[in-house]
């Protein structure tokens, strides 16, 4: 009998259900199980919660924040750790939510999640195609100033074709929403960042990126348009934290 | 500690079949995307930039391939803000050409002929637009591009953070910037790199060939016989040239860029093509040619270079001899023969190398590329 139980973190103040802008992870993304530490996730969660901390030091009432929920899928490990390590390393997690693989689409949808995070690329594309987005969690070597989220440019263009891709719908309301995070801060200094990359088409269709984009309510800080050139040596530089594929994972490493 | 998530090794090869956008092309190797077609985006095949690897690879940034005097202003005098809502204001007005959009529209001039002649060759220029300019200004700087027909499909626009690491990702061979701290720290990193300046005068140039000068010291070749120049004086330099005459002098910042020219040259002289060659170029120097030339003609001899025409100006002023050549684009390291290339017309640009640099400072301020 499988149950999926959901746990408020009682350090961490509540955000609007309907307002914040809800980020999943799971646990694998977060902890080492063996060694208890804390990476992937580990760079971009501070970053993160420094977002949520500039918005509401413009706003004190803003409810467009990131909102975190930790997904346990593996019943091997405990909740009472997974909760007291959360603690321990000051993750401003809202919610705990102690499922299982089979019902990971499920634990999304049910808790209103616009983006899943995930240190594993098959399982981000399982979970799109679901119709969930998912971003792959950028590997870090150096520190960074602003959270960075990249967008991959070539799927927003690509015409509308049968099927489309299930999570478009769930991308253009995220970058929606995204946007209007982003326009809360002005072009420089902002502690985060829009970085759009597009891999295959030429500089029009760049553009057409940048304008849709716009037209959804989010501008870009940074623009690489790169007609075929090898994707490495770019994104190595642009450390992304997170990548998203707009429904499709198309990323080399 | 944080660990790497992301191990490639791990990573499995995704096979997506149909993939979800409806495309054919199922893999993501970079291969397949270079197929015999149209892709998606209306690029056709046989016009498709080249891999990096392959191209000589000449970014440029927006300040200097167009004419942005007028933002330039507004961002100096009212903010980064204003710049960029003044920039979406005037989208749809593409702006003005600039000190190197002769020499660019050249290099696809070029590029033309190469594809006549080699198809499926991907030994040709590449036009990378390296920016630091704000994503903001790309819809009209993209806008600009298509309106002078340039073919630049591939750009960096990076907010603000510094281009140098994407020039190196790029694999580029020139670069081209307004801004000298740029450019400096390109040649640092031992990119050919050097400032280019509007000016108000242009002398026409060839649609047909393309024309790129060279000085010699500290360009071409290293500084060291300006060191001596500097520090001794001019009889001790002829000394010192004299005395080194079959020692071969080392090589400078855009020695790689000549070397690139050349390989082109052969593919045109290899069908054929040499009295027609569509790539000129030349050496401007105030090297004698009876005595401190001979140096630099060896060098360039051991070097395999090719030259297709030296000038020794034996201290002469340049200018003159420039506005006869008319090349789309002069690199010096000195200000002084920069500026007075620009009186007479002739796009120069300035290789911040070397030893003149403690002597001649350039006077322009820094400012938003």
């Amino acid at each position: 009998m499988e149950m999926v139980s959901t746990v408020q973190n009682t350090d961490v103040k509540q955000k609007d259900a309907d307002r914040a802008l809800v980020v999943a992870v799971t646990t694998r993304a977060v902890f080492d199980a063996a060694a208890g530490d804390v990476y992937g996730m580990g760079v971009a969660f501070p970053l993160l919660q420094k977002v949520n901390e500039r918005l509401l030091e413009k706003n004190p009432a803003e409810s467009l924040l990131f909102d975190v929920v930790l997904i346990a899928t593996d019943s091997q490990q405990q909740s009472s750790r997974i909760i007291s390590s959360t603690s321990h390393y000051g993750l401003e997690v809202g919610r705990f939510c102690f499922s299982s693989r089979e019902d990971l689409v499920e634990t999304l949808v049910v808790n209103n999640v616009q983006l899943f995070l995930s240190t594993d690329r098959d399982e981000a594309l399982q979970v799109s195609q679901k119709g969930v987005l998912s971003a792959l969690l950028g590997r870090q070597e150096a520190p960074s100033e602003s959270l960075r989220v990249m967008l991959c440019g070539d799927a927003i263009v690509r015409p509308d074709c049968d099927p489309v891709p299930a999570s478009r719908g769930a991308a253009q309301s995220f970058s929606a929403r995204l946007g209007e995070m982003r326009g809360r801060f002005g072009v420089s200094g902002s502690p985060l960042s829009i970085v759009l990359v597009t891999s295959s088409g030429g500089s029009k269709s760049c553009g057409v990126a940048l304008q849709t984009l716009r037209s959804r309510g989010l501008s870009v800080d940074e623009a690489y348009c790169l007609a075929g050139a090898p994707r490495g040596p770019i994104l190595s530089l642009l450390r992304p934290h997170f990548l998203l594929g707009d429904g499709v994972i198309d990323l080399e490493d | 500690m944080v660990k790497m998530s992301l191990d490639p090794v791990q990573v499995k090869e995704l096979n997506v079949s149909p993939s979800p956008n409806g495309d054919s092309r199922a893999s993501w190797e970079e291969e397949e995307v270079e197929e015999e077609e149209e892709d998606r985006l209306g690029i056709a095949t046989k016009t498709k930039p080249p891999k990096p690897e392959n191209a000589v690879t000449v970014a440029v940034s927006s300040r200097v391939l167009f004419r942005t005097e007028l933002e330039q202003r507004v961002f100096e005098q009212k903010g980064v803000e204003e710049y960029l809502r003044y920039q979406i204001e005037h989208e749809n007005e593409p702006f003005a050409p600039g000190p190197a959009f002769p020499f660019v529209k050249a290099l696809e001039t070029v590029n033309a002929r190469l594809r006549e002649l080699y198809p499926q060759s991907e030994e040709l220029f590449d036009i990378v637009l390296v920016t630091y300019n704000h994503a903001h200004v790309g819809i009209r700087l993209i806008n600009t591009i298509n309106h002078h027909n340039l073919f630049i499909e591939r750009f960096c626009m990076t907010g603000g953070s510094s281009p140098i690491g994407y020039l190196k990702a790029w694999q580029t061979n020139l670069y081209l910037s307004a801004d000298a701290d740029k450019v400096r720290e390109a040649l640092a990193e031992g990119i050919a790199a050097a400032t280019m300046f509007m000016t108000e005068k242009l002398t026409e140039v060839s649609e047909s060939q393309l024309r790129v000068a060279f000085d010699g010291d500290a360009v071409l070749f290293s500084d060291e016989s300006e060191r001596i120049f500097k520090a001794h004086g001019l009889d001790k330099f002829f000394q010192h040239e004299q005395d080194n005459e079959d020692t071969l002098l080392d090589h400078g910042p855009l020695k790689g860029f000549l070397e690139a020219l050349g390989k082109l040259q052969k593919k045109f002289y290899a069908k054929g093509q040499r009295l027609d060659c569509p790539i000129r170029t030349y050496l401007v120097t105030a090297r004698s040619a009876a005595s401190s030339g001979i140096r630099a003609l060896k060098t360039l001899r051991a070097w395999g270079l090719e030259i297709d025409e030296a000038l020794f100006l034996a201290g002469a002023p340049k200018g003159p001899m420039l506005e006869k050549i008319r090349p789309h684009i002069y690199f010096d390291d000195q200000m002084f023969h920069v500026e007075g290339a620009a009186e007479m017309g002739t796009v120069a640009a300035h290789v911040p190398y070397g030893v003149a640099q403690k002597h001649n400072q350039p006077q322009k301020p820094g400012a938003r590329k």
